[in-house]
């Protein structure tokens, strides 16, 4: 008992916040424990349905039982997923889909995280006089719903002649996360100590030296956890694949729901399924080997508010 | 802290960003709001109408599709709710039973590595009525329960609620977990010892306490309700009817398939002024925070 209450490192996170006997098991703990497991149910089910339906044959799915493990077990829906499902008139599978949202991924990683990040760096260590008014501007822009600024900027990339392309979704996206993650880098460079800046000042560091040379080194932790959240909402992204693809340039997301959508005659619920888990499998790959970093990212924003 | 002599580098560096700001959110919201006094339709035209500038608007309310997709944004705001008092929930008993922590927290996580897209595909099969669950629940007898929400107009919201619910209350457990594991570990052993019940504990210190995060919670969740477009078109696709249709789903509805760009502008303005009106406690509490942390 009393160690609880001396001060300091002694009490880590791994201490019992109530301490308890150790051995045995209390009928409340098992009460939660049972709680909790049923909670995970909720959590689990559906993704149990979606593996065992994209693995079954239709004549078993049109039997109804939904929670029936696949017998005999088939990978054709797989297949036509990922070859030939239909999305409108055009029967080309999510490869199309898959191949374009890595397209779009790559430039667009690239440029939201250079972007982003000398921005943050500027506005967090150097100088600049309006710093302040520019970081709320950028902390209102980071919530304004897109539908006020979707009918300008089709104007804007039709102008540049970018719209509907690869290209156009890609810088979209980089520009459109350019304010929440310039204030995720902005708020991990303000915790960088005075003294290391003063330091590199004195050794004649130039604003570009100084981040090629200091600070890019140091961000290594914040770098993984913005790539991470990149990767998975530019994967995760619909609206502004709907919005600025064109035929055949169209994100994954896009071609899954046009798929799953815009069914004639009866629809095929394991090629469906088998889908939509093509779909959320990079960024559930990502999730269950990068968790920590996951957490991370998407706590970034709401907790630094 | 600057060097007089390397003032202009960060200006430099700066102005992509600023460039960015000034035509990609300050003009285009500018140009929006301007435009939804116009009558433009295909393409905009620049001319106002002082005699009759709230056409767009007068129009919008007498809209029922407006009006359903209001109602139905407060429906779904107040179904949501239920994430972040499910996330608090599964966050406290996580925390005080350590036992499978690592485990509980991947699961209940998990659905927000998935897009809003596969969550309603998901669900929109869960939800079948004839070989999703309600078939799967009718064979072993239990006839009364009817499971097939999406296909009828007053209960179709609900299943996006659920669906919306099972995808976001992971992070609202996230949240509420870091929230949970910043109080200090005095007050547990205090109240352990004081002998503070288990309810008194949680209803009138640890809540309280975490005044700041059910905020942050509160609002971050407000905003997505706002937004919310991709979960109802995997689910229903607005139907049946326009009986889902939600803020974002009519405007881009409006531009889309009306082709009408001021009137879709109107709408956006509204959902803008909707986001602000959220959004001023946001700023509130930002400057609340930081006067808590210099105090």
């Amino acid at each position: 008992m009393t160690m609880v209450f001396s001060s300091g490192e002694a009490v880590g996170d791994s201490a019992p916040r109530f301490p308890r006997k150790r051995k045995g098991i209390s009928g409340r703990s098992i009460a939660i424990l049972v709680f909790l497991s049923i909670c995970a149910a909720f959590f689990l089910v559906p993704l149990y349905v979606i593996i065992t339906t994209s693995f079954k044959t239709m004549e078993q799915i049109r039997e109804g039982a939904i929670f029936s493990l696949p017998s005999p077990i088939t990978i054709e829906p797989w297949i036509n997923a990922w070859d030939n499902a239909c999305s409108g008139i055009r029967c080309e599978g999510l490869k199309v889909g898959f191949w374009n949202s890595v397209a779009i991924l790559l430039p667009s990683l690239a440029l939201s995280m250079i972007l982003s990040s000398v921005t943050g760096y500027a506005l967090a260590l150097w100088n600049v006089r309006w710093a302040g008014t520019f970081l709320f501007l950028l902390f209102i822009c980071a919530f304004v719903p897109f539908q006020i600024i979707m009918i300008p900027l089709i104007i804007l990339s039709s102008g540049l002649k970018v719209y509907g392309t690869i290209w156009g979704i890609a810088i979209i996206h980089a520009v459109l996360s350019m304010p929440f993650l310039t204030l995720v880098f902005r708020n991990y460079y303000k915790g960088i100590p005075q003294e290391i800046m003063s330091a590199a000042m004195m050794d004649s560091g130039s604003f570009w030296r100084i981040f090629g040379e200091i600070i890019v080194p140091m961000s290594g932790n914040i770098f993984i956890v913005v790539l991470i959240l990149q990767v998975t909402s530019i994967w995760n992204d619909f609206l502004l694949g709907l919005t600025f693809g064109g035929l055949g340039t169209q994100p994954m997301s896009v071609v899954l729901a046009n798929v799953v959508i815009t069914t004639t005659g009866e629809a095929a619920y394991n090629e469906n399924m088998a889908a939509a888990l093509l779909t959320a499998i990079p960024p559930l790959v990502i999730y269950f080997v990068l968790g920590k970093f996951f957490v991370q990212g998407i706590t970034a924003g709401a907790i630094k508010g | 802290m600057a060097l007089r002599w390397s003032r202009m580098s960060p200006q430099l560096a700066l102005t992509p960003a600023v460039a960015i700001t000034l035509v990609a959110f300050v003009g285009s919201i500018l140009w929006t709001i301007y435009v939804s006094f116009t009558s433009s339709k295909a393409f905009a035209t620049y001319g106002i109408d002082f005699a009759d500038w709230a056409r767009q608007y007068e129009r919008l309310f007498k809209d029922k599709g407006w009006t359903i997709a209001l109602k139905n944004m407060l429906v779904l705001g107040i179904g949501s709710f239920l994430a972040i008092v499910f996330g608090f929930i599964l966050a406290a008993l996580i925390d005080r039973e350590k036992r499978g922590e690592g485990f509980f927290r991947t699961v209940f996580l998990y659905p927000l590595a998935v897009s809003l897209i596969v969550t309603g595909v998901a669900w929109r099969w869960m939800f079948n009525p004839s070989f999703g669950l309600q078939g799967a629940l009718h064979s072993i007898g239990l006839t009364w329960i009817s499971f097939d929400w999406l296909s009828k107009p007053e209960t179709a919201m609900y299943g996006i609620i659920l669906a919306s619910v099972w995808q976001g209350a992971g992070f609202y457990m996230a949240l509420m977990l870091s929230g949970l594991k910043s109080i200090n570990t005095e007050i547990w052993s205090a109240a352990r010892l004081d002998g503070v019940s288990f309810w008194r504990l949680y209803a009138e210190i640890i809540i309280p306490m975490m005044k700041f995060t059910f905020l942050t919670c509160a609002i971050l969740l407000s905003l997505g309700v706002v937004k919310a477009y991709d979960i109802v078109v995997a689910m229903t696709n607005g139907g049946p009817g326009q009986a889902t249709w939600v803020p974002g789903y009519f405007t881009i509805n409006a531009y889309w398939v009306k082709s009408n760009l001021a009137y879709a502008s109107a709408a956006a303005v509204l959902m803008l002024g909707i986001t602000a009106l959220i959004f001023l406690p946001l700023v509130l509490l930002t400057a609340w925070r930081e006067r808590a942390r210099t105090a």
